[in-house]
């Protein structure tokens, strides 16, 4: 494939320009890249060798035998790209399994957070409920203060009427 | 004015990171104020042993006073901490516990701090994560300025680092990127602050054919100048390189320079040169085509700011925001995040000279307005005199 030439004004070089071509040109590559590795795999990983049965397999398997180092030499290339790629499944799997702990971790974290705003939530009404009880409380103390102020008032009048 | 200096270690043989940059400010600054350098008698930063045995000493024109460290690190235990705290949940005494491991622990540093903060207008304090940065500021919130050096590394979400970056007087940051992530970790909007960074001492002459001839080179190169390490991308590098060589067929080399914490691999194009002088470097960056730089890790890179004084190109790593942030803005560079964009961005590099060049030039003019002493001086004189009129009102 030709490769695409990168567009420089080079009596005003801009480096973010350049770069983001740079960026299209290497993802487009790097598509490009992938099918034929793929294809070049599939006719290879596509044939059977131990296909048939009886003594049709045993022929085929003796007339291929001349060939075999022949298909050795050309599976090598595919058994070094499935071990890259067992490789970075591998990897991959490892990741997941990290990524998986985390995942539970932050889980539990979110689980804690929940609690914590249902905790807040009922501490709030409960605060909200004393507030309300000591305003009654409040209030009623204060009626008690009245009566007990007019009980003294009531006290002093009887007194007066008693010494009259 | 008089200004002190606090970093966690200050020699003419630690060439590199923060110590280098505060070493360089404290140079130029000494121009406009009195500057006093407090630090530790250690040079090795993994250990943080005592090595300076004069507690006074005067070096490059500038005092420095050294205090000892009562207890070098144990790296295994620390390495072992630090895992343990970026993976679990902890408390912040941990994180304190932490930062005693890490060092490098001098409390007579801190005491004299405390004695002398009437002494000095501003304490300058250099990274951020050590021990010095974290107990002095506490000392003398007023009148400090720290300059971070941070870099995008799991430590900075600690607990602890919050209140740092909210405590000081004034940041000075050496990047854009650098400056939102400490202010999405922390918050702390409300300290003012400037993007300042280094600037770098370019040598009268250098000369990439005599480098060549020294080290029997032929052909073009490209360079990468640093510690050899995973940290900084070094592994893939190596891998890249290697496949762009089969790929391509191409006649470049790969030239290493600077100490090794991983092993070189041997390939015939990969020629790793061991640590080179100051004057070397620059040889070695005029010589070469470019300068690959494919840290992950970086709060700055003064080796990128050289390239670019140099008038050369560079290929980073753009999974560092701050190496992508800078090639976007000087447009003095490429990056690459995956082989093919590398293999693509090299190709194109190395095959045009006038990309070079117009590359190179770019880097050129956004150092010199950027990253020229004259305009470094001016930005910290700038950034004082603010804090100055702050402190009459």
């Amino acid at each position: 494939m030709e490769r695409e030439k990168i567009a420089i004004d080079y009596d005003r070089v801009d480096v973010a320009r350049i770069m983001e071509q740079i960026k299209e040109k290497t993802a487009a590559e790097a598509g490009s890249e992938s099918l034929p590795s793929s294809t070049e795999a599939a006719p290879l990983s596509g044939i059977d060798f131990t296909a048939g049965q009886g003594r049709a397999r045993r022929v085929l398997l003796k007339l291929m035998s001349p060939f075999s180092p022949l298909i050795k030499l050309f599976t090598l290339p595919v058994h070094e790209e499935l071990r890259r790629a067992v490789l970075i499944l591998d990897h991959a799997n490892r990741r997941i399994d990290r990524l998986e702990k985390e995942r539970e971790k932050l889980y539990r974290l979110q689980e804690y957070t929940k609690l914590l705003h249902h905790l807040c939530h009922n501490l709030v009404i409960e605060v909200s409920k004393l507030k309300i009880e000591e305003e009654t409380l409040k209030t009623k103390a204060r009626i008690l203060e009245k009566d007990f102020e007019s009980l003294g008032k009531r006290e002093k009048a009887l007194e007066k009427e008693l010494l009259k | 004015m008089k200004l002190a200096f606090v970093v966690q270690r200050y020699g003419l043989e630690i060439n590199g990171g923060a110590e280098l940059h505060c070493r360089w400010v404290a140079e130029h600054l000494k121009k406009y104020a009195e500057v006093d350098v407090l630090t530790t008698r250690a040079a090795d930063y993994i250990t943080w042993k005592d090595f300076y045995r004069r507690d006074e000493e005067v070096v490059n024109g500038v005092r420095v006073l050294r205090f000892p460290v009562v207890r070098p690190r144990d790296p295994q235990r620390f390495g072992r901490l630090q895992d343990w705290l970026v993976r679990h949940e902890h408390q912040e005494s941990d994180e304190l516990r932490w930062l005693d491991e890490e060092g490098p622990r001098a409390p007579a540093l801190i005491q004299y701090l405390k004695d002398n903060a009437g002494s000095y207008d501003y304490f300058l304090f250099f990274s951020y994560r050590y021990y010095h940065s974290y107990w002095g500021i506490k000392a003398v919130p007023g009148r400090s300025i720290l300059v971070p050096t941070a870099e995008r590394d799991p430590v900075i979400g600690f607990r602890i680092f919050q209140d740092l970056f909210r405590a000081p007087r004034a940041i000075v940051y050496n990047s854009v990127e650098e400056r939102k992530m400490i202010n999405d970790v922390s918050g702390n909007h409300q300290v003012p602050g400037d993007v300042v960074g280094v600037g770098t001492e370019v040598p009268g002459r250098y000369s990439g054919e005599t480098f060549r001839r020294k080290y029997k080179l032929s052909g073009p190169y490209i360079l990468y100048l640093g510690r050899i390490d995973e940290n900084k991308g070094c592994h893939k590098l190596f891998e890249y390189f290697v496949r762009f060589k089969r790929e391509s067929g191409s006649d470049v080399k790969l030239v290493l320079a600077g100490s090794t914490v991983i092993q070189v691999p041997s390939h015939p194009d990969i020629h790793y040169l061991g640590f080179l002088g100051d004057l070397e470097k620059f040889d070695a960056l005029d010589g070469a085509e470019l300068l690959v730089m494919p840290s992950f890790y970086e709060s700055l890179s003064m080796v990128t700011l050289e390239a670019w004084a140099l008038g050369k190109p560079v290929l980073a790593n753009a999974l560092c925001d701050v190496l992508k942030g800078q090639c976007l803005r000087s447009n003095g560079g490429l990056y690459y995040e995956t082989y093919p964009e590398f293999r693509e961005a090299l190709s194109l590099l190395l095959g045009s000279p006038r990309l070079r060049g117009a590359l190179g030039e770019n880097g050129r003019r956004y150092f010199k307005a950027h990253y020229a002493w004259d305009v470094i001086e001016k930005k910290y004189l700038e950034l004082l005199s603010r804090m100055e009129k702050e402190k009459g009102v």
